[in-house]
């Protein structure tokens, strides 16, 4: 159940209408125009830092998917997975980033391998990103990339803990999707 | 009356679009959500049982200084029924050494020791609106309670007795130029009230009015866009911040933030941009 009020474009603040005027704007929006001051800046960050940038949208989708499975998310790692599909990756490789099959063996690619340990390190795990993982990561990707993607993985760190701790619903549309794919 | 020593003059968006009449010069804070009454058409659900969600007194006091610093003109004061609140003479009396002010009550408790401490209002830059709704005070007390009718008749005459300035707003579910309302502008008359101290304003369908069908149906630019201050955050006008079925109603709401003023007032403002001045006439709401 959520735990927070979803506004509508009923209920929604007035200054904050404009973002609730082409239909249902989803949780995340319903639930920060609770506090309508906030709702801009943050989705002006959420949009630089999820959105197109340095690094591939395809190693974008890397950062978010695994972030949010290894934070446990349910409805970022069930938004995603759907995400993750339309831009092009796999349905083994959704599966990979989500912890149901192992990681080696799905991403065959050294540079992706890399990548996702430095995932793994940054958004798995507390205290510093080892030697041995940055400079591996740092052959294959460079620094601004890792910056983006940092940038990337702490904004979904934030979403996480923001869909987990109000339980917000995955649409049902995204359910639908999944089930379709078998990976609900 | 104390006059406002104007030392400064304000200047900045806030302060040109006041002297536009772009943005109404008054800001509104609900000090609180309780009442002793329970009116029928009450925007905010108010009674005896509601959550008080004070506005601390030091927060009014800032409220109050920094509307004076951006260029607002006026403060009101509403809830609930402010005077619950024991504190809110000295508070008001402070306030008014900002910006004048004016206070709506049901003028139900002035007798006794709230009678007096209400009395040292006198002399400041303050104004108590009372709400009294009908001449009959049958008529009267079917909305607003028991009794309410001969409490605020027998209030007015001691307000006035101490050199208190006292207004009336009737509101109404008719039309604002019903002549049945004749008998109560010469009783308010009759008991000390100057005609222009008089306001005659409709119900507005918000809050309890709107469970209940009552009142005028009323867009965001029919509500006089007075920044309005409370403990839930700021609001497009004093008709903003509405409780309905224990919900507050957040159609209206500008920011959860309220200090720095300037923070809610820009928001305002941005929002006013492109609105002609005065659009919010047209159903007589204030």
């Amino acid at each position: 159940m959520v735990r927070v009020e979803l506004l509508d474009a009923a209920t929604a603040p007035i200054s904050v209408q404009q973002f609730f005027g082409g239909g249902d704007p989803g949780p995340i929006v319903a639930a920060l125009a609770n506090v309508p001051e906030i709702l801009g800046p943050t989705l002006g960050f959420l949009g630089s830092a999820l959105g197109d940038g340095a690094a591939t949208t395809r190693h974008k989708e890397f950062a978010i998917l695994r972030t949010s499975a290894l934070q446990g998310c349910r409805y970022c790692v069930q938004t995603h997975s759907a995400v993750a599909l339309d831009v092009g990756l796999t349905e083994a490789e959704v599966r990979g980033l989500r912890g149901e099959l192992e990681l080696e063996a799905t991403f065959p690619d050294v540079a992706d391998q890399r990548l996702l340990r430095w995932i793994d390190a940054m958004a798995g795990a507390t205290g510093p990103v080892s030697d041995e993982v940055w400079n591996e990561v740092r052959v294959s990707f460079a620094a601004h990339v890792l910056v983006d993607l940092s940038v990337t993985i702490g904004a979904t760190m934030f979403l996480n803990r923001f869909a987990t701790g109000f339980e917000l619903p995955t649409s049902a549309a995204t359910l639908s999707r999944l089930e379709k794919e078998g990976m609900q | 009356m104390t006059g406002i020593a104007v030392d400064t003059v304000a200047a900045g968006p806030v302060a040109a679009a006041i002297a536009d009449g772009v943005l109404p010069g008054r800001v509104w804070l609900y000090t609180n959500y309780h009442c002793n009454l329970a009116c029928s058409y009450c925007l905010t659900e108010s009674s005896p049982r509601s959550a008080r969600r004070e506005l601390a007194p030091e927060t009014m006091l800032e409220v109050a200084c920094q509307a004076r610093s951006l260029g607002f003109t006026g403060l009101g004061v509403t809830g609930g029924e402010p005077f619950l609140l024991p504190w809110l003479p000295e508070t008001i009396i402070e306030m008014a050494s900002s910006l004048p002010v004016t206070v709506l009550t049901n003028g139900t408790l002035f007798v006794g020791d709230r009678l007096e401490r209400a009395a040292a209002l006198a002399g400041h830059d303050v104004a108590l609106q009372i709400s009294l709704d009908s001449h009959l005070p049958d008529v009267n007390d079917m909305a607003r309670g028991e009794d309410n009718f001969v409490k605020v008749v027998e209030a007015l005459p001691r307000l006035i007795a101490r050199g208190v300035r006292v207004r009336i707003a009737t509101t109404t579910a008719g039309p604002l130029d019903d002549p049945r309302l004749e008998p109560l502008k010469r009783l308010v008359a009759s008991l000390g009230v100057a005609p222009d101290d008089h306001l005659i304003r409709p119900i507005v369908r918000r809050g309890r009015a709107d469970e209940q069908g009552l009142g005028v149906h009323a867009r965001p630019a029919d509500i006089p866009s007075e920044l309005t201050i409370t403990a839930d955050g700021a609001f497009w006008g004093s008709f903003g911040p509405t409780v309905r079925m224990g919900r507050l109603d957040t159609d209206l709401l500008l920011t959860r933030i309220v200090l720095p003023l300037s923070r809610p007032a820009e928001v305002l403002l941005g929002l006013l941009n492109g609105m002609p001045a005065g659009n919010d006439v047209r159903l007589g709401i204030r």
